[in-house]
């Protein structure tokens, strides 16, 4: 009997400790959440922090990205907004909250407006997260073999009919899956990137000896193209490329 | 000095000498002589009877004296009196005597006059009436001060400054009178009225003086910091007469410093730089109103203190309450004890709709100088019943212009609170193991489904090897009722099911009809078995059995037996086609 009790014990031991972990990041986020309500926003994002250092999710990063921007760490907050953003694009509150922080940016480097996503396509596309498309994925497959094996074991008009529904399945399923892989790239990717540093010299060459072609300051988002030990190939949204020193900037 | 011992020896003395003030002075007709001049010194006790010892004279040599000299005087029914000795005395050296304490024992106590200080130059040189006397040195004659109540004081705390002219002039005129410049304070008149000599001369060093107050002010200092007050600077003009045109005198008062402390760093909310002893009502003139109505709400900020300073609260109204800008009204006194009073601010505030409403509390926060730190007034809540107004609310149909709303600041949005629906951090479903069996797992059913589909399509094709196949099965059921009916020892019933068993399992052995099952064609059927024909003749043989009992009431054997025969013929059947 004890050994049974053990067994079922060590079976679902893994289990356990998911859940308690959870029950913990939730006590956390609730208290986060108090101390941002009474206006502590520093205890508040030490809270969120530690949740975040074992989970992730778009309300999270879009909480954290708040307290940053209440301590008037606007870079950081712009950094959080981005990886919200990257798992919920079509978050309006974090699109709104992005905006404002955005407007303490000095640099104005044609950044691609962010309400360009109104057409229904790219709102399907981008609207959505990558598990859940997986998730949609799985469901449609699923649906479309059944289909399949209904119209197999059926007769004349039904048959003809489920073929139909099994094609729009197995549309459906090819579908969310390449919508699942091209959202699980964009958010295993690093390539964009915030400056953090108040002010960064961008220059022509990996070296500190070489030509200033411009300054950034913190908050602007880059595009990583090529990394080397101590320095970064960044390109702009208007098209400039140049070297700075990986430590300035930070990854979404 | 005086005064305070003067009012020791009143208490004592109070029931014997009632309304008759004891006074005691010394003083000089000059503190500055040259050398080998003459002093008047001068002791004067009024209203009483003691003998006094004469002061010592520090070093000052008496050339003549004393002389005593006394007066009686009884007017309105009241008596004083007073007796004087005076020494005339001379310095032969130059520097600065001073003449000790007269003393005189009055009842249980001692009263005593002031020290006074002489300074006897070189020489013959008379100090100069006339001429500018320079920076703090003054004219004996004539001089002015700057007096202020405290010397150090808190930012923002009020201070009395007084400016004294003092005069041995019997007639004197202000020319010119110029007040200092004021930096670093924001300063409030006193209002004295007419300038006037003080009844009571004053005595400074020996000498006594007519005093006047020119002016007083109150001073709040704006700033931390030693802060100096500029000399005030006077012109008069002396003993002009008829005769005489009069000489200028200038004056150039002291120049005084406060030690200005700034404000603990820990300021409280609401605090808006009121400083003193302060207090705060708030007043609403009825909690009940009808929409549309107004009511009055005061907050009346009442003490001592930088009052003209403290600025209209910050009131959060309730939207659509509808509020004017406050009515200030002072009640303030400024007086030689500083600024006190009340300053009021009156709101006007029509609530449009009708509900409950609280107001949040007013919050005052000022520094207490008497305790030296900062103290926060909480107004109490506030609520306001607003009742439809008149007519109800129909008669709210006057409807307010329609205007877009006004964006009065920007933040970004709140935080998510609640389930932020987490996921493990780095832990993707698409591409990992569960997404791929999940994929898998259906495929594979389906091809699985459709392998057994064709196995099935293939056998139904397969008839006459399916009837085959099932007919060791159909035969067995059918031997199966014979056996019931065997043991419900139904006679008619068992044969017929034996034999249709029989017949029925060679017809689907070797598909047949009905009809064929004849001894000739189980023998010929039978060929084919590697012991074909001893089983084609156990088939005949049990056949006729069966219809021997069937249709003749003739039974060979025992039922039992012939069903075993049976059963045990058809599984032999079965072996030698499976071999």
């Amino acid at each position: 009997m004890k050994t049974k009790a053990l067994l079922f014990f060590l079976t679902f031991a893994p289990l356990w400790a998911h859940a308690i972990a959870r029950i913990e990041a939730d006590s956390l986020i609730t208290k986060g959440t108090r101390a941002y309500a009474e206006g502590d926003h520093r205890t508040a994002l030490v809270y969120f922090d530690s949740v975040a250092t074992t989970y992730a999710s778009a309300s999270l990063f879009y909480n954290i990205g708040n307290c940053h921007y209440k301590l008037n760490d606007v870079p950081h907050a712009i950094l959080f907004y981005e990886r919200a953003l990257r798992l919920a694009p079509g978050d309006a509150d974090v699109r709104a909250n992005l905006e404002l922080a955005r407007q303490s940016v000095v640099d104005r480097v044609n950044e691609l407006p962010l309400f360009t996503l109104g057409s229904t396509w790219s709102e399907l596309r981008g609207g959505r997260d990558a598990d859940q498309w997986a998730r949609r994925s799985l469901w449609a497959g699923l649906l479309f073999f059944v289909l399949l094996s209904a119209a197999v074991i059926l007769r004349g008009a039904w048959r003809k009919i489920l073929y139909g529904f099994s094609a729009i399945a197995l549309f459906g399923t090819i579908l969310s899956i390449g919508f699942a892989s091209y959202r699980h790239q964009e958010v295993t990717s690093t390539d964009a990137a915030i400056i953090m540093a108040p002010k960064v010299d961008v220059r022509s060459e990996p070296s500190n000896s070489s030509t200033v072609l411009f300054v950034l300051h913190k908050g602007t988002k880059v595009t990583v193209l090529q990394q080397s030990n101590d320095w970064s190939e960044v390109k702009l949204s208007n098209g400039n490329v140049g070297w700075m020193p990986p430590s300035s900037l930070e990854r979404i | 000095m005086i005064r305070t011992s003067l009012l020791l020896l009143l208490l004592h003395l109070a029931g014997a000498m009632v309304a008759q003030e004891i006074s005691f002075t010394a003083t000089v007709d000059r503190n500055s002589i040259a050398a080998g001049e003459y002093a008047k010194l001068t002791v004067t006790l009024s209203n009483s009877r003691e003998s006094f010892q004469a002061p010592d004279f520090g070093g000052l040599v008496v050339v003549q004296g004393p002389f005593e000299n006394s007066s009686f005087n009884y007017v309105n029914g009241r008596m004083s009196s007073s007796a004087a000795r005076t020494w005339v005395l001379t310095g032969t050296d130059p520097g600065k005597f001073t003449i000790g304490a007269a003393k005189v024992r009055i009842g249980n106590g001692i009263m005593q006059t002031e020290p006074i200080v002489i300074e006897v130059t070189k020489g013959t040189a008379k100090p100069s009436d006339a001429s500018e006397s320079q920076g703090q040195q003054r004219d004996s004659n004539l001089f002015a001060t700057i007096a202020l109540s405290k010397g150090k004081a808190r930012v923002g705390e009020q201070v009395v400054a007084t400016y004294t002219l003092y005069s041995r002039y019997a007639n004197i005129e202000l020319s010119k009178y110029e007040l200092p410049k004021m930096d670093g304070f924001w300063a409030e008149e006193i209002d004295l009225g007419d300038t006037n000599w003080e009844d009571q001369l004053r005595t400074v060093n020996g000498l006594q003086y007519r005093v006047a107050v020119l002016k007083r002010q109150v001073l709040f200092p704006q700033r931390s910091g030693t802060l100096r007050i500029a000399p005030i600077e006077l012109e008069c003009i002396v003993n002009r007469s008829f005769f005489n045109r009069g000489s200028l005198v200038k004056v150039r008062s002291n120049v005084v410093e406060l030690n200005a402390l700034a404000l603990p760093s820990n300021r409280p909310e609401g605090f808006n730089g009121a400083v003193g002893e302060m207090g705060m009502t708030v007043k609403v003139d009825r909690n009940t109103v009808k929409a549309n109505e107004a009511i009055e709400l005061t907050v009346t900020y009442t003490g001592r203190g930088n009052l003209k300073l403290i600025e209209a609260p910050q009131l959060n109204f309730p939207n659509d309450f509808e509020a004017y800008d406050p009515k200030v009204t002072d009640r303030i006194n400024v007086t030689g004890s500083g600024m006190s009073g009340s300053r009021s601010f009156q709101y006007l505030v029509i609530p449009r709709h009708e509900g409950g409403f609280s107001l949040d509390p007013i919050v005052f926060s000022y520094f207490d100088t008497q305790q030296g730190a900062f103290r926060t007034i909480h107004s109490d809540d506030l609520t306001i019943e607003v009742t439809p107004g008149d007519g109800g609310p129909a008669a709210q149909v006057q409807r307010p212009n329609k205007m877009d709303v006004e964006v009065l600041g920007k933040d970004i949005r709140y935080i998510r609170t609640g389930d932020l629906d987490l996921e493990p951090a780095g832990k993707h479903l698409f591409g990992s193991m569960p997404w791929l069996l999940g994929m898998g797992t259906p495929a594979l059913a389906f091809l699985l489904f459709l392998g057994w589909r064709k196995k099935q399509a293939a056998d139904s094709a397969d008839v006459v090897g399916t009837r085959r196949k099932r007919a060791d099965k159909v035969a067995r059921e059918r031997l199966n009722e014979a056996e019931q009916a065997l043991r419900a020892s139904d006679r008619s019933t068992f044969y017929d099911a034996l034999g249709r068993a029989l017949h029925g399992y060679l017809g689907d052995k070797f598909a047949m009809g009905p009809a064929e099952t004849a001894a000739a064609n189980i023998k010929d059927r039978f060929t084919a078995f590697t012991n074909g024909e001893e089983l084609a003749a156990s088939y005949i043989e049990l056949l006729e059995a069966c219809d021997m009992a069937r249709y003749a009431p003739v039974e060979d054997r025992p039922r039992q037996q012939l069903y075993e025969q049976a059963a045990e013929l058809i599984r032999r059947t079965e072996q030698t086609a499976r071999a």
